[in-house]
């Protein structure tokens, strides 16, 4: 490799190290561009400017999020301060709960009652008495949200208006024979990332409204409070539609009057919506856009996990996939030049 | 096809390139016949490469995975002969090249050199793949004119003949 191309590529690292706290606003940034990409595409098959489509696209996103702030919004917020209200009562009885069944199991082995003594309130201690927040702390955190809140469409913004003309000059700097792999590479990438971020966010609306609808219908509490968790856990494989079930199993167990036969009620409910969403939703919303082994799926997950959390477990599976036709593309474009030397190495034997 | 002409007071809403791009697109005989609305969504999946004087597009043998349109400049067909590279054809504006990617990606039977500094317009057979499953008249309209091409080529090459289908085994009559 030359001197000049590592100059190059240890420049981007260091730039990239450096930027590392944008990496989260890019990646959502992104993510965002692609889901709406199919309404500016809508504009630019009528030859409308970009600015001008991405800027009412924009416009009408707004006004949507505020009519539903303004409808959902004040239902949302008194099911989680009515949860927030009830959060002591609820720790104490898990607490309860939990002591109890230390007590039977401290029966059959002893050893159980020194490694966890009886009345030590887990709950209370891990969740409820925790040192209170620095106040520069909650800042901080306000501060985190405020700049995704603002950098997140930003970015979008510039992504979805500028990408055509980032491409062309990204196209006219590439040597003519990488253009139609640099070509065959992106488009197909492009497919798949855009597939799967769309298929994604979809199915997460379709699963939330399903268990929201569902947990309203078996009088759970809290309906659309877990439906819009259960929608938003979809996203993560394998994991998110466990906690979701897990979440709504445990509001039921501590809720007075709802028994076992309610939590298998509920447990029933979320085996349906992930076999519908399985069998019908994805098939539909995602689409066959992951051709990845089930053994090589399950592997990124827990690769991202390991790597960058739950952000890592939703990235997981359309990393891996971009990762595996890369690979795919780029051997071909490799066979293909070796052939292009041997036919040239022929002909000149033959001359 | 004309350019579709807007109010003045709303020309500004229009992208002039792409505006531009669909009528041109028209003029190509492959793309002749579809309507405007369809002509607007394929034109959104080509890409746009400036070319220098001599620079290959693609080589003979390679795979076929795009469609190219000469927006400006000059390209020249070769094909590889025993007494070295043969022309076989000069395209010019509004010609295109490299068709049969849109029906497979078996290896190119030419190769492609820029002949004057050029702009081609490239569209991936997998870009067209998606579309015709949303817009299955893009596939009939395309696939009738690619025949008629095709056609017209195995008048000009009459010593191109199809090659017969493998017959089924005979049946054992044991």
């Amino acid at each position: 490799m030359k001197p000049g191309w590592l100059l190059t590529i240890a420049g981007v690292a260091a730039l990239a190290w450096l930027a590392r706290g944008l990496v989260l606003p890019v990646f959502l940034a992104m993510a965002f561009a692609y889901l709406l990409s199919p309404a500016v595409a809508w504009a630019d098959a009528r030859a409308i400017r970009r600015s001008v489509a991405v800027g009412a696209l924009f416009a009408v996103i707004i006004a949507g999020l505020l009519a539903a702030g303004l409808l959902l919004g004040p239902r949302i917020l008194a099911e989680a301060s009515v949860l927030v209200e009830r959060l002591p009562a609820l720790a104490t009885q898990i607490d309860r709960g939990l002591d109890a069944a230390l007590r039977e199991l401290a029966e059959v082995a002893p050893v159980l009652r020194r490694v966890f003594p009886e009345g030590s309130g887990w709950v209370h201690r891990f969740v409820l008495d925790r040192p209170p927040w620095d106040p520069s702390d909650l800042f901080e955190h306000a501060g985190h949200l405020f700049l995704l809140a603002i950098l997140v469409p930003f970015f979008a913004f510039f992504l979805l208006r500028d990408m055509p003309r980032l491409i062309t000059a990204a196209m006219d700097r590439l040597p003519p024979q990488h253009v139609e792999t640099s070509v065959a590479v992106w488009r197909e990438l492009n497919g798949i990332i855009g597939r799967y971020v769309r298929g994604v966010v979809l199915d997460g609306l379709v699963v939330g409204a399903l268990a929201a609808l569902g947990l309203w219908a078996l009088r759970v509490p809290y309906p659309l409070l877990l439906g819009l968790f259960a929608g938003v856990a979809n996203v993560v494989p394998f994991v998110g539609p466990l906690l979701s079930a897990a979440a709504a199993g445990l509001v039921v167990l501590l809720t007075p009057g709802q028994g076992l036969a309610a939590l298998a009620r509920v447990i029933v409910l979320f085996l349906a919506v992930k076999v519908l969403d399985d069998t019908v939703i994805q098939p539909f919303t995602i689409g066959r856009t992951v051709h990845l082994h089930p053994a090589l799926l399950l592997g990124s997950v827990v690769v991202g996990n390991h790597a960058l959390g739950v952000l890592g477990m939703i990235v997981a599976v359309p990393v891996a996939t971009v990762l595996q036709e890369t690979a795919r593309l780029l051997l071909e474009h490799r066979r293909v030049l070796a052939r292009r030397r041997l036919r040239s190495d022929a002909g000149r034997l033959r001359g | 096809m004309q350019e579709r002409r807007l109010p003045r007071w709303l020309a500004w809403v229009m992208d002039r390139e792409q505006a531009r791009r669909a009528p041109f697109l028209a003029r190509s005989p492959l793309f002749a016949g579809l309507p405007r609305r369809l002509l607007g969504r394929l034109a959104t999946r080509f890409l746009e490469k400036a070319y220098h004087s001599g620079e290959v597009v693609f080589h003979e043998g390679d795979p076929a995975r795009a469609l190219f349109v000469v927006v400006e400049g000059a390209v020249e067909i070769t094909q590889a002969t025993p007494r070295g590279e043969h022309v076989v054809r000069t395209l010019g504006a509004g010609d295109a090249f490299g068709e049969l990617a849109l029906i497979d990606e078996s290896p190119r039977s030419g190769s492609a050199r820029v002949a004057a500094p050029a702009r081609l317009l490239i569209l991936y057979k997998t870009d067209f793949d998606a579309l015709m499953v949303v817009e299955a008249r893009i596939a009939v309209v395309v696939m009738r004119n690619l025949s008629r091409v095709l056609a017209t080529y195995a008048r000009r090459n009459p010593v191109v003949v199809t090659e017969p289908a493998p017959r089924p085994e005979a049946a054992d009559p044991s």
